[in-house]
C-alpha cells in the first residue's frame, strides 16, 4: 500500500448493525488519490440508478486522503459523498474540524454507512481494537450540534448532526466542532439512518515516504503562509467575510434576492467590521491549520462560539437586505446548532420574502426586517409549519409556489454570493459544477473578479476555459482532502503588493486574460512537482504528481461526477443558470444578463464532450474513467 | 449630478466617512480630486490608501473603461475596490 493511506475501509451495516475492515483498493487509489474522487467511484459502482437518497440503498460515505492525518496546513478536510437528496444528483460536501485527522488517527481510510437504523444510535469506533459500537442514541436525538459534542466529549472526534439533519431538511449537514460539511443535504442523509453522531479514536501514526523532506518542506510553507497576503493576513485578521468590500465594490454581492449586486449597509456586515465590533478571539480553526479564518463571535443568550463567513454574512446580510452583523451571527449560530447549510438557508429565506412581496405567500417575513427569521429557523429545523415547505429547498418550494425565474439555484443546489452577471466565468462553474450552483467547486471568481490578478469578468475571454482549469483542480484538492483555500497562495505576495493601476499589472492581467488556449495547455503539463500540495503528496505517497497530473486526476473525478449525475437524470438540461441571471441586467448599460449560451459550447469542446454536453467515449477511455 | 462614493473599510476607518456623496464631478478623476479635497488635512493619508485599490464605477473597474477619464452620469457609483479572498 502506498505511504500516506491507513491501507483499510470500514464497512458498517446499520439495520445489521454489523461491520467489517476491508483493503483499501490501492489501484482507485491511485487512480482518484481519496477524499471525494475515491467516494464517488464507490458511490457509482456500489449503487444502482435511481436509488431513493433517504432510503436504505443510499450510502453515506466519509472519505479521507493521504494528506490528511498530516500536520501540512489545511490538511485535516473529509469529504462526503451520496446522492443528493436535494438535487437528486452527485451529493458531497468537505469538512474541516478534527474528524479527519479522528479517521486516521484510528487507521480508515473510508468509512461506509449502509443500510440504516431504526432508531436513533451512534457509533463509537475504536480503530486499534478494531472494534464498532452501536449505542443508543435517544438522549441525543432532539439535541443541537453543540451540546452533542459536548455530552461526547470536547476531546475526542466526532461528526454529528443536529436537528435538521434528523428532520430530513433536505440541506441539512454534518458537524465537527464547529466546521459543518454544508452542502447537497448530506446530514438529512445521516438522519435518514437515524445515525446521530460518530466518534472516532485510534493512536495510528501517518506513515509517509519521506518524512524528513515533508517536514523541512512544510516548515517552509508555514512560513511563506505566514507572509503571505491572503492567508497569513486578510483571513487571519477578517475571515472569508473579508471579502464583502469587494464584491460590494464589484456590485457582485447578493441583494435583495439577487434582484441587485450593491448594499448600502454592506460594510457592517464585513470582516473588518466584525473584528472592530464582534470579534472576541480566533479560537475556531480547523486542527492544525495556521490560518485560522475562523473568528469566534458572543451571540446574546449563547456566549462565545463560531462566527459567520462569507457566504453567510452576504447570504443573511445584504441577501435578506439586513445590515445587523449581531443578527447574522445569531442566525449563524441557528443554523450551526441545528445542522443547516447557511447558503441554502440565506437562499431560501430570500426567496420566501420575494414570494411574501409579491403577494404569493404568506412567509411572514420582509426584506430589510430581521423579525420572525430566528423562529423561522427554528420551524425549519424542525419542520413545523411554513417551515416544512422552506426545509425543501428553493427548487421544490417554486414548484410549489411559483417563482421559477427568481428561485436562485442551479440543479437544486441554492447559489453562492458572487453574482454571476459580474463574474462570467463563476457563472460558467455554476451552471456545469455536477454538485449544483457551488463556488467552491473551482471559485473561478478570484482569477476574474475579486482576487489580485482579476481579467475583465464581462467578456468571453477565458471565461469558458478558467472553469475547467479550477474545477478540476478542485476536485484534486478535494480528493487529498485539501482546502480550497490553499490554493489562494497560488497568487504570491508580490502580485498583491502591485498597485492595480500600474503598467506591470495591467501588463500581466493582459497576458493572462489573451492567453487563449495557452492557458489551458499549460495547466496540463507533466512536469515535477512544484506547488506544496503536489510535493506534499509526492513527499508522502512517493508518487511524484506535478500539476498536470492532477489536472488529469480532478478531470477524472469531475467526469465520473458527471457520468452519475447522467445516470440519476440530470442531464445537460440543468446546465443552466436562474433566469433572473440570464434575463435581469444588474449593471449599468447591460441589456440582458449573463451569456451562458455563448459560452457553454466552448465550454463543452473544452471538455471534451460532445455539444449535447455528454462526456464522449474517447474522453472517457484518455481518463480511465470506467462506467 | 450626484455621484456616490464608497470607500474601502479601512479609507472609511482612517478617514472617517465610508460612504458619501459628490456633486458636480463628471469624471473618476473630478471624483478622487472632489474626495481629496473633502478630506483636508488628511489628503496624503487618502492618497497612500489609493495605491493598493483601484476605482470601479458601478462595478466595473474604470480600466476596463476608460480610466480616469471615464465619464459619469448622475447617481454613478464610485467604489474604491482592494482584492481579497473569501469563501
Amino acid at each position: 500500500m502506498m505511504k500516506g493511506y491507513a491501507g483499510r475501509t470500514l464497512e458498517v451495516d446499520m439495520a445489521a448493525r454489523t461491520f467489517v475492515f476491508k483493503p483499501l483498493d490501492e489501484d482507485q487509489a491511485r487512480l482518484y488519490i481519496g477524499g471525494k474522487g475515491y467516494g464517488t467511484r464507490l458511490l457509482y459502482d456500489r449503487t444502482e440508478a435511481g436509488i431513493d437518497p433517504l432510503g436504505p440503498d443510499n450510502p453515506l460515505i466519509f472519505a479521507t486522503g493521504p494528506l490528511n492525518g498530516s500536520v501540512a496546513p489545511q490538511s485535516n478536510r473529509f469529504a462526503v459523498v451520496c446522492k443528493s437528496p436535494l438535487t437528486g444528483g452527485i451529493g458531497n460536501a468537505a469538512c474541516g474540524g478534527s474528524f479527519a485527522y479522528g479517521m486516521k488517527r484510528a487507521g480508515i481510510d473510508v468509512l461506509v454507512l449502509l443500510n440504516r437504523s431504526n432508531t436513533p444510535v451512534r457509533l463509537e469506533i475504536d480503530g486499534d481494537a478494531g472494534n464498532v459500537r452501536f449505542i443508543d442514541a435517544a438522549d441525543l436525538w432532539g439535541k443541537g450540534t453543540y451540546e452533542t459534542q459536548e455530552i461526547l466529549g470536547k476531546k475526542k472526534y466526532h461528526a454529528v448532526i443536529g436537528p435538521a439533519g434528523e428532520n430530513l431538511v433536505l440541506y441539512a449537514g454534518i458537524v465537527s466542532n464547529e466546521r459543518i460539511a454544508g452542502r447537497t443535504g448530506v446530514g438529512a442523509v445521516m438522519g435518514s439512518k437515524k445515525l446521530k453522531a460518530i466518534t472516532v479514536s485510534g493512536s495510528r501514526k501517518l506513515e509517509m515516504d519521506d518524512p524528513d523532506a515533508f517536514k523541512e518542506y512544510t516548515k517552509w510553507v508555514r512560513g511563506m503562509f505566514k507572509e503571505h497576503p491572503v492567508l497569513g493576513e486578510s483571513l487571519k485578521r477578517f475571515g472569508t467575510a473579508g471579502i464583502v468590500g469587494t464584491t460590494q465594490a464589484r456590485n457582485i454581492i447578493p441583494t435583495k434576492n439577487f434582484q441587485r449586486g450593491n448594499f448600502d449597509q454592506a460594510m457592517q456586515v464585513s470582516g473588518e467590521y466584525m473584528e472592530d465590533h464582534e470579534l472576541v478571539g480566533v479560537k475556531s480553526s480547523c486542527i492544525h491549520c495556521p490560518v485560522t479564518c475562523g473568528r469566534d463571535v458572543e451571540v446574546e443568550g449563547v456566549g462565545r462560539v463560531k462566527g459567520p463567513e462569507y457566504e453567510t454574512v452576504a447570504l443573511m446580510g445584504p441577501n435578506l437586505e439586513i445590515g445587523d452583523l449581531k443578527k447574522v451571527s445569531k442566525w449563524n449560530y441557528l443554523a450551526d446548532d441545528f445542522g443547516m447549510d447557511t447558503i441554502s438557508l440565506g437562499a431560501v429565506l430570500s426567496f420566501a420574502m420575494e414570494l411574501h412581496e409579491r403577494g404569493d405567500l404568506d412567509a411572514g417575513i420582509r426584506f430589510g426586517d430581521p423579525s420572525g427569521i430566528s423562529d423561522l429557523i427554528g420551524d425549519i429545523a424542525h419542520r413545523r409549519g411554513l417551515g416544512d415547505d422552506l426545509a425543501e429547498g428553493v427548487m421544490r418550494m417554486s414548484r410549489k409556489y411559483g417563482g421559477h425565474d427568481f428561485a436562485m439555484h442551479v440543479k437544486g443546489l441554492e447559489l453562492s454570493a458572487y453574482d454571476p452577471r459580474g463574474s462570467y466565468a463563476q457563472g460558467v462553474e455554476y451552471a456545469t459544477t455536477n454538485r449544483g450552483g457551488c463556488h467552491v467547486q473551482g471559485a473561478s471568481m478570484y482569477l476574474e473578479s475579486v482576487g489580485p490578478l482579476t481579467i475583465n469578468p464581462q467578456n468571453l475571454k477565458l471565461k469558458a476555459d478558467i472553469p475547467v482549469v479550477q474545477q478540476n483542480l478542485a476536485c484534486a484538492i478535494n480528493s487529498m482532502v485539501l482546502c480550497i483555500f490553499t490554493t489562494y497562495g497560488m497568487i504570491p505576495k508580490f502580485v498583491h503588493e502591485m498597485n492595480p493601476d500600474s503598467f506591470a499589472h495591467k501588463a500581466l492581467s493582459f497576458a493572462l486574460e489573451n492567453s487563449g488556449s495557452l492557458f489551458m495547455k499549460s495547466q496540463q503539463l507533466k512536469g515535477k512537482p512544484m506547488l506544496w500540495w503536489e510535493k506534499w503528496l509526492t513527499y508522502i505517497t512517493g508518487e511524484p504528481l506535478s500539476g498536470g497530473h492532477l489536472q488529469e486526476i480532478g478531470g477524472r473525478v469531475f467526469n465520473l461526477e458527471r457520468m452519475y449525475n447522467l445516470r440519476e437524470g440530470v442531464g445537460a438540461d440543468t446546465d443552466t443558470l436562474p433566469p433572473r441571471m440570464l434575463n435581469e441586467p444588474t449593471f449599468k448599460g447591460m441589456t440582458s444578463g449573463h451569456p451562458l449560451g455563448q459560452l457553454l459550447p466552448r465550454y463543452y469542446k473544452n471538455r471534451g464532450w460532445s455539444p449535447e454536453g455528454i462526456p464522449t467515449a474517447k474522453t472517457l477511455e484518455k481518463l480511465q474513467v470506467h462506467v | 449630478m450626484k455621484i456616490t462614493v464608497e470607500l474601502t473599510y479601512a479609507m472609511g476607518k482612517a478617514l472617517g466617512a465610508n460612504r458619501f456623496e459628490v456633486e458636480n464631478a463628471t469624471t473618476v478623476a473630478d471624483v478622487i480630486e472632489k474626495t481629496k479635497a473633502r478630506f483636508g488635512d488628511k489628503a496624503a493619508e487618502f492618497e497612500k490608501l489609493t495605491k493598493i485599490a483601484t476605482v470601479a464605477v458601478n462595478g466595473v473597474l474604470m480600466s476596463y473603461r476608460k480610466g480616469k477619464k471615464t465619464k459619469l452620469t448622475d447617481g454613478d457609483v464610485i467604489s474604491f475596490v482592494k482584492a481579497a479572498a473569501g469563501g
